[in-house]
């Protein structure tokens, strides 16, 4: 009986994913360019792997986006718990900003981009503005048009967009904290840093974890943000590993290389996969 | 509690106006844009007080209205992704709250991954496929793949809003003799009302903000609103009101969607893994 439940759900799933898997897998073994051919062109066995691998872009994608999801999951993390413990503190107004301060995370992240292409605005955007305020250098090219800063700035309006949901999530869990063990340790005389490090935390160690995991993953397959602020550039500075497999399938429409690349990217994304769930869901009851 | 220093408070309201600032300036920013003269756009320093002008409201929603149809399709897709979700989703997340699976850890699993899974890597395969099934630029192209992203998502969420609900009162029908199909459809389901309601509304979200399929399969009749933004970059001398005026008008249904459901947001935002 429950399999008949589950089975529309997991047979379109399946369907859905196992397609484009099947097609890539297959298509990664031929030479293939969509603008020369509507068909697979020759078979060349490992060849795209190699094309792939070998590149340093690729290489350099793969940094971009290790760059970008553990600089970013962690800024977030550490942000986003100094604000849940400024909203445990009992100061009026706490509650509206606990209502409003979710709204960066609500938008469509293309939108984010769209919002943050027109902040840095070489040529009169507010953030270039305000850092000259505070005399902080810039770029001549500006924010986007460095090749030191574009990877930088997309990391930041990633910040900007997701901080709110680590704040959000991390207050309620320092909520559900029980009084009692946070009295009995200051009752011992811990610290606040203590209290919030060594007891608070722990206890809500499966929230943490799960959020976590959610933005690395989400932050790994980072494209939206990429496509509107840099396209990449400039040259491969702010590549990410998705834009990367965009520019060479639907941009160059080398479907062969772009097969091999989903590959490679599935595969390390397993591993990551696998080594999260070893450790997040260890103790979790289903 | 112990008591605070009067300049421990004033820093802590400062941090406060700071976050608040910090978070909220930009989108306020933006919707400014939407509604300043053009020429004050990109004015150094900036213009914070201008005079309203509704010009690229008009022109983008009412006359000549170039974004009216991206808004019409994108609440299409949105609608048409929650709607097929449901019968997907809600059989799926009662089993998986009501059975003893020995799977069950696999399979909830396995719906996670999806959730993780690059949606780059399968535009490719679908551009081509979708093609090749002559479904390129329609709707329902957009609603099927973005099952993708719902179900799992509904699925994971649904789970805990069915395991909220005690199965003592389906015991008590079925010991009454009514089959599991009247014991879901009478007892459970309209209890977990609320949450079928809300797991629909984030679902929505999720279904509304998503770009990249429509990027790839939607045509120029079919495209929904952040796409057909990008538009005004290609033209020349951007105009950048219309993109905001779009945009503002892309970033407000998620934004209720929050603002009503702000007791359920942790438990959505974590796939009901947080109670909240």
């Amino acid at each position: 009986m429950p399999w008949l439940l589950l089975a529309p759900s997991i047979t379109l799933l399946l369907l859905l994913i196992a397609f484009p898997l099947f097609f890539a897998l297959y298509n990664s073994f031929y030479f293939w360019n969509l603008q020369m051919s509507p068909q697979p062109m020759a078979f060349i066995g490992f060849g795209n792997y190699e094309q792939a691998l070998g590149s340093s872009t690729f290489m350099l994608a793969l940094r971009n986006t290790l760059l970008l999801s553990i600089g970013g999951t962690a800024i977030q993390f550490a942000l986003g718990l100094a604000i849940a413990v400024l909203l445990t503190q009992t100061l009026r107004g706490v509650t509206l900003v606990r209502v409003l301060l979710i709204m960066p995370t609500t938008i469509a992240p293309i939108v984010v981009g769209f919002l943050f292409r027109y902040m840095y605005d070489a040529n009169g955007g507010l953030l270039p503005w305000v850092l000259q305020v505070l005399f902080i250098p810039l770029p001549a090219e500006g924010l986007l048009g460095s090749s030191t800063t574009a990877l930088m700035s997309i990391m930041f309006a990633d910040v900007w967009q997701w901080t709110p949901f680590f704040a959000i999530v991390l207050y309620a869990g320092l909520l559900s904290v029980p009084d009692a063990l946070v009295e009995a340790a200051r009752v011992d005389g811990a610290s606040r840093w203590t209290i919030l490090t060594r007891i608070k935390l722990p206890v809500i160690k499966r929230t943490v974890l799960i959020i976590l995991m959610l933005r690395f993953m989400q932050l790994f397959n980072t494209f939206d943000l990429v496509l509107i602020l840099t396209r990449g550039g400039p040259g491969a500075s702010s590549r990410t590993l998705s834009y990367s497999l965009y520019q060479q399938g639907l941009i160059d429409f080398n479907i062969g290389v772009a097969s091999a690349m989903t590959w490679i990217i599935v595969l390390i994304l397993n591993v990551i996969l696998a080594i999260y769930i070893y450790i997040a869901f260890r103790d979790w009851e289903w | 509690m112990h008591r605070r220093s009067p300049v421990a408070t004033i820093l802590l309201y400062l941090a406060l106006a700071l976050t608040m600032v910090f978070f909220l300036g930009p989108i306020l920013w933006f919707l400014a844009l939407a509604i300043r003269p053009p020429e004050t756009a990109f004015a150094r320093p900036p213009v914070f007080v201008f005079e309203p002008t509704l010009r690229a409201i008009k022109h983008t929603f009412v006359d000549p209205g170039a974004n009216a149809q991206h808004l019409t399709n994108s609440l299409i897709v949105a609608f048409g992704a929650v709607l097929l979700n449901l019968p997907l989703s809600i059989p799926a997340g009662y089993a998986l709250s009501r059975y003893r699976l020995r799977a069950k850890k696999y399979i909830m699993l396995w719906y996670l991954g999806l959730l993780m899974a690059p949606p780059v890597a399968f535009l490719i395969p679908y551009f081509i496929l979708i093609t090749r099934l002559g479904l390129s630029g329609t709707y329902i192209s957009m609603v099927l793949v973005l099952q993708t992203l719902t179900v799992p998502f509904s699925v994971w969420l649904l789970k805990s809003f069915i395991d909220d609900v005690p199965v003592e009162l389906e015991e008590a029908a079925r010991v009454d003799g009514a089959p599991w199909h009247t014991v879901m459809r009478r007892i459970t389901l309209p209890l977990a009302m609320p949450g079928l309601i809300v797991t629909s509304m984030f679902a929505f979200v999720f279904a509304w903000n998503n770009a990249a399929f429509p990027l790839v399969l939607s045509s120029g009749s079919t495209t929904t609103l952040p796409i057909g933004t990008l538009g005004y970059f290609a033209t020349s001398g951007v105009t950048w009101n219309f993109i905001a005026s779009a945009a503002v008008a892309a970033m407000i249904p998620p934004m209720l969607v929050f603002l009503t459901l702000d007791r359920f947001v942790v438990r959505g935002l974590t796939l009901g893994a947080v109670k909240g």
